[in-house]
């Protein structure tokens, strides 16, 4: 199973939705579309979880680094709806509390 | 342990597209003990890390090295074997540290692979390898 990722855009903002498995592998793709949206996120940046299967260290490195680009930028930056596999991780690192999420 | 007395021994090129084949088989592999579900994603997780590990450091990410992995179901443990040929991975790269919340303006993402494997298992040695490169071994207890 790949990755696919989705981009939109909205008048509460920008979403790219993830779906499929983050890894070393596919994380590249992941991080150029969050570090490429963020500049012209205006409304901030909101990253669809809910169909991600599998996310590794590298997934989350990328999310990190995506959370400090928009801190950067002045933007917002929402993990939306995160799978169970993503929210494993994330507490399994101690990093569910920095990211903002609905 | 002769080789025979191992469970499993898969030699893979060290191409990240071959994770994910690694994962489903290591899955499929703990998913045969009576491992609780959570646990058995961890270690699905923490055994990619360290795949992931010998690729991006060891053979600095270049598809033509080898990682083999070596599963094996001993009385008290399920015990894993992640070994590379690739360059040696500096000792201060593979210590243990806390996982704390960090600060917003500290994220650090880098290294977060190595603790991870620290929490999910209970006994972890990294050790160089026979043949040159890095050897890690992982024991999960399965009485857990």
């Amino acid at each position: 199973m790949g990755l696919t990722i989705d981009k939109s855009q909205s008048s509460d903002g920008s979403l790219i939705r993830v779906v499929g498995e983050v890894d070393l592998y596919s994380s590249p793709e992941l991080r150029m579309a969050i570090l490429k949206a963020v500049p012209s996120a205006e409304g901030g940046l909101a990253i669809d979880l809910e169909g991600v299967t599998y996310i590794d260290s590298s997934g989350i490195a990328t999310l990190v680094e995506g959370l400090r680009s928009a801190r950067e930028h002045g933007t917002g930056f929402t993990l939306v709806a995160p799978s169970p596999a993503v929210m494993q991780v994330l507490e399994l690192a101690r990093l569910d509390s920095i990211f903002e999420v609905r | 342990m002769n080789d025979i007395q191992r469970d499993l021994r898969l030699k893979v090129r060290s191409d990240p597209k071959l994770l994910s084949p690694v994962r489903s088989l290591v899955r499929s592999w703990v998913a045969s003990w009576d491992i609780d579900k959570k646990i058995a994603d961890e270690v699905v997780l923490a055994i990619d890390e360290a795949f992931t590990n010998a690729i991006r450091h060891a053979y600095e990410g270049r598809c033509d090295g080898s990682v083999e992995l070596t599963l094996h179901a001993a009385q008290e443990y399920l015990e894993f074997q992640v070994s590379d040929t690739g360059l040696v991975c500096p000792s201060e790269c593979i210590e243990r540290r806390p996982l704390q919340p960090p600060e917003p303006d500290e994220l650090q993402p880098g290294g977060l692979g190595i603790q991870l494997i620290h929490k999910v298992f209970d006994e972890v040695d990294f050790y160089p390898g026979s043949g040159g490169g890095n050897c890690v071994t992982m024991k999960l207890k399965r009485s857990k």
